[in-house]
């Protein structure tokens, strides 16, 4: 059991299985579903590795550092691969639903499963990586999966938002391209232990360090880089529009933060502010032009805007707490983002159209769809016992004891934010619209993953503990003192 | 270094600029694509020069060879279905010569046009431009100054890599040191970026069957040049794929090659035959992540790690993954030059 190699196999499935659905696309779906399951079982065949034995560092083809590629799994990254591996899941099982007879038609299928399997390899290998160039090959090969994705939607929206994707994708990628030439060229290596080590700051230093974090977090669209992000999650299709929400604008997060915590941890206290006014700046306009939207699914794509905000209030507090409290965020956001996004794609589904003040007493029609939108409206506002709070709990306790309660002000006045936008749409759900339409029956699969995902976000309220425990294999934020 | 070296230097620096900023600032796509190419080809210069033969032949052959390629095939498609957009008739481009299906008067009225249709308030948007424009020059020159400063205070020797590159060179399985590189030591990253390679296919093939209208056939020259190339162009690839464990050459640069005599040949308006652009054609297109993937769960079984090649199979092993690799890469640099998915004979 302890020598079987599972980072390998979590990235080599999800691959091999892309391959195979592209090879046999009749059995695409059959193979993609199975697929997922496996790389569930094999997330948590590595999961028990790492609980038992610790962190674990992987040489790839046995050279080990600074000639070879590392792999490396510590609680952050099996964080990581199991928020992935479980909405992974839930995506899979929904599009099983959503593309098979929705209007996208059979052949929409065939090309959604190699590329969501793709993008799902991209995925665990950018999480298991430790070394920065690995991570632009996977930043590169995700980035790609996202954008045929969102142009599997087909017509000019959905293509002209894939093109405005790929140009600030591989923009972002550039940017982190030369910051890791940079960092090579000074202190020869590209493996990030490595470079702990080594850095000390330089010139080259600084610019690398401002490249990096220029182009992730253009790709993480942190206000004012966001601008891209409303048109792009809601032109694509309703899974795909999840799983971007919820998945791969956290990958660019993440690569920051082990940049952050690893390679510049001299980066000075007035970037982190900065760093922190742009993220309540992101929460504020994010859920301003939520509550403006008339769309539901832009109404979400903003309010993701918002919520990855939250994400930057830790760096100006920079401690263990604030840390965890960002990682519970982006735990909770993931899966009810991915119900919020899945409800959406329902009503869509069901009525044809999006406007939410057409909504038409879709609670007595889709009451398992409503349902789901409401609980994700809860981890999203922040309620207890939903996940949310906890993450919201965590960094409003860090910020008083830090003594810098004005983000724990953003935090209450983003809570509210959100509240009024969830009630919303909840209360255009209940009432008759005027303009009547043609239903046409859910799969039963898409209510109930959305539903499941929603249960889901709650119930992380409850596993807190378990979860934190977890986080902490490794100890990923061990420099930082605790506060 | 000589004077004339310096000399030469300079004038390629200020060359690559030059065309760089034209590619850039030519209004007519064909043209800024030409200078696009232009620009490739002096890059490649620019690599020679600096001591890289290998990076000089991938950029010469993907960078301004098959990138160029594919850039006149999307401006083809671009200008047929503007063509289709604004209700004329589609003017029947001469055969066989890509060049001239590109008229530089259809992209100037396609232009005007958009300029009349959609009036916009000069005053307001214009200012609003010009500020946005001044911010954008502000900005990028303070962006290359920092850069230019942090590249001016790099050290001149890097502690790189090469020292011990060459150190494990003896047990890599090859003597050329960047295909240790991409397929022994880093073979990992070579691994994910023929992903990303079948991945853009895959993309772009979700756009579906384009039906071509088929040329008829092709003109005297292009007949008997293709016939004279493509042989000689699938030899240079087996060579290029051979050389590459000692010398400049591998599987990136052969399948470029192969790619080049792939579009030379659907120029020629040859289609792959429908009984075989389902199955066959796609495990040719796979073949290269397949063999790379097999081999690396079989190295697992066996007991090693992921792709840790046992040294005495190592050469053996790293020319199987370039052989199916440059296979895969020449038939998928062809398929995107095609743009779309070939259309199949019934599917099983």
């Amino acid at each position: 059991m302890s020598d079987i190699h599972w980072p390998v196999i979590v990235i080599l499935l999800p691959l091999a299985g892309g391959v195979a659905c592209f090879l046999w696309p009749r059995r695409s779906v059959l193979l993609g579903l199975l697929t997922a399951l496996g790389v569930v079982a094999c997330v948590a065949g590595l999961g028990g590795q790492v609980v038992e034995q610790g962190a674990q560092r992987y040489a790839v083809g046995g050279w080990g550092a600074p000639l070879g590629i590392d792999l490396y799994a510590d609680g952050l990254s099996l964080l990581m691969l199991t928020v992935t591996a479980v909405v992974g899941l839930g995506i899979s099982v929904y599009s099983s639903g959503y593309f098979e007879r929705a209007r996208y038609g059979q052949d929409r299928a065939r090309h959604f499963w190699p590329v969501w399997l793709f993008l799902w390899t991209a995925l665990n290998a950018l999480f298991l990586s430790a070394d920065i160039f690995n991570l632009y090959v996977t930043l590169e090969l995700l980035g790609l999966a996202a954008v045929a994705l969102v142009a599997l939607a087909g017509g000019a929206d959905a293509v002209s938002g894939a093109m405005r994707y790929l140009l600030v994708s591989l923009l972002g990628s550039l940017f982190y391209l030369l910051g890791v030439a940079l960092l090579y060229h000074s202190f020869g290596s590209v493996d990030i232990a490595i470079l702990a080590q080594r850095v000390e700051p330089s010139p080259a230093v600084w610019a690398a360090m401002g490249l990096m974090i220029v182009g992730l977090l253009l790709k993480t669209a942190l206000f004012p880089l966001h601008f891209w992000l409303p048109s792009v999650h809601a032109s694509a299709p309703a899974p795909v529009s999840a799983l971007l929400s919820a998945l791969v604008v956290k990958a660019s997060f993440y690569i920051l933060l082990r940049l952050w915590l690893e390679v510049f941890p001299f980066a000075n206290a007035a970037l982190a502010q900065l760093l922190g006014l742009l993220g309540a700046a992101a929460v504020f306009w994010g859920g301003f032009q939520a509550l403006r939207q008339t769309r539901l699914k832009m109404l979400i794509a903003y309010s993701t805007v918002a919520q990855l905000g939250y994400l930057f209030l830790a760096f100006p507090l920079a401690s263990i707490t604030g840390w965890t409290g960002a990682l519970y965020m982006l735990l909770s956001h993931a899966a009810a983002k991915t119900a919020m996004f899945m409800a959406a794609g329902n009503i869509l589904y069901f009525g044809g159209h999006d406007r939410i003040a057409d909504l038409d007493r879709v609670v007595q029609r889709l009451p398992l769809t409503i349902t789901a939108f409401a609980l994700a409206g809860i981890s999203i506002m922040g309620l207890p016992p939903s996940g949310g709070f906890i993450a919201k709990w965590l960094l409003l306790e860090t910020a008083i004891r830090s003594a810098q309660w004005w983000w724990g002000g953003v935090l209450i006045l983003g809570g509210l934010l959100s509240a009024a936008w969830v009630f919303k749409v909840v209360g255009y759900a209940f009432t008759r619209s005027e303009v009547p339409h043609e239903a046409r029956a859910v799969p039963a699969t898409m209510e109930w993953t959305a539903l499941l995902m929603a249960v889901l976000a709650i119930l992380l309220g409850l596993f807190a503990p378990w979860l934190l425990a977890l986080l902490e294999i490794g100890s990923p934020f061990g420099r930082e003192n605790a506060g | 270094m000589t004077l004339l070296q310096s000399v030469f230097d300079a004038l390629l620096g200020f060359a690559l600029l030059w065309l760089a900023w034209q590619a850039l600032a030519s209004p007519d796509l064909f043209k800024g694509i030409v200078l696009f190419i232009a620009f490739g080809l002096l890059m490649a210069l620019a690599w020679v020069r600096l001591d890289a033969p290998d990076i000089a032949l991938a950029e010469a052959a993907i960078g301004a060879g098959l990138t160029g390629a594919l850039l006149l095939a999307a401006l083809a498609r671009l200008d047929k279905s503007s063509w289709r957009g604004f209700g004329r008739t589609p003017v029947r481009p001469p055969e066989g010569n890509n060049r001239d299906v590109i008229h530089p008067s259809k992209r100037d009225t396609k232009s005007a046009h958009e300029k009349t249709r959609k009036p916009k308030p000069i005053t307001e948007n214009g200012k609003g431009q010009a500020a946005f424009c001044g911010l954008l020059v502000v900005s990028l020159s303070a962006l290359a100054a920092g850069l230019g400063y942090a590249v001016l205070t790099l050290p001149s020797q890097a502690p790189g890599l090469s020292d011990s590159v060459a150190a494990s060179l003896e047990a890599s399985g090859v003597s050329n040191p960047v295909t240790a590189v991409l397929l022994n030591f880093r073979g990992y990253d070579t691994l994910l970026e023929l992903g990303v390679l079948l991945l853009a296919l895959f993309g772009v093939w979700s756009f579906g069957v384009v039906p071509e209208r088929r040329e008829s056939s092709p003109g005297p020259v292009l007949d008997r040049l293709s016939r004279l190339l493509i042989p000689w162009l699938i030899l240079v690839a087996g060579y290029l794929l051979w050389v590459g464990a000692h010398a400049p050459g591998g599987a990136f640069q052969a399948g470029s090659v192969l790619a080049a005599a792939g579009v030379l040949w659907l120029l020629t308006g040859w289609r792959l035959d429908t009984r075989f652009s389902g199955w066959p054609l796609r495990i040719i297109l796979v073949a290269g992540l397949g063999v790379f993937v097999v081999v690396a769960v079989v190295l697992i079984l066996m007991g090693g790690r992921l792709l840790e090649y046992p040294p005495s199979f190592a050469a053996a092993l790293i020319l199987l993954i370039e052989a199916a690799a440059t296979l895969s890469i020449g038939i998928t640099l062809a398929a995107l030059f095609l743009g779309s998915r070939p259309e199949t004979g019934p599917q099983r």
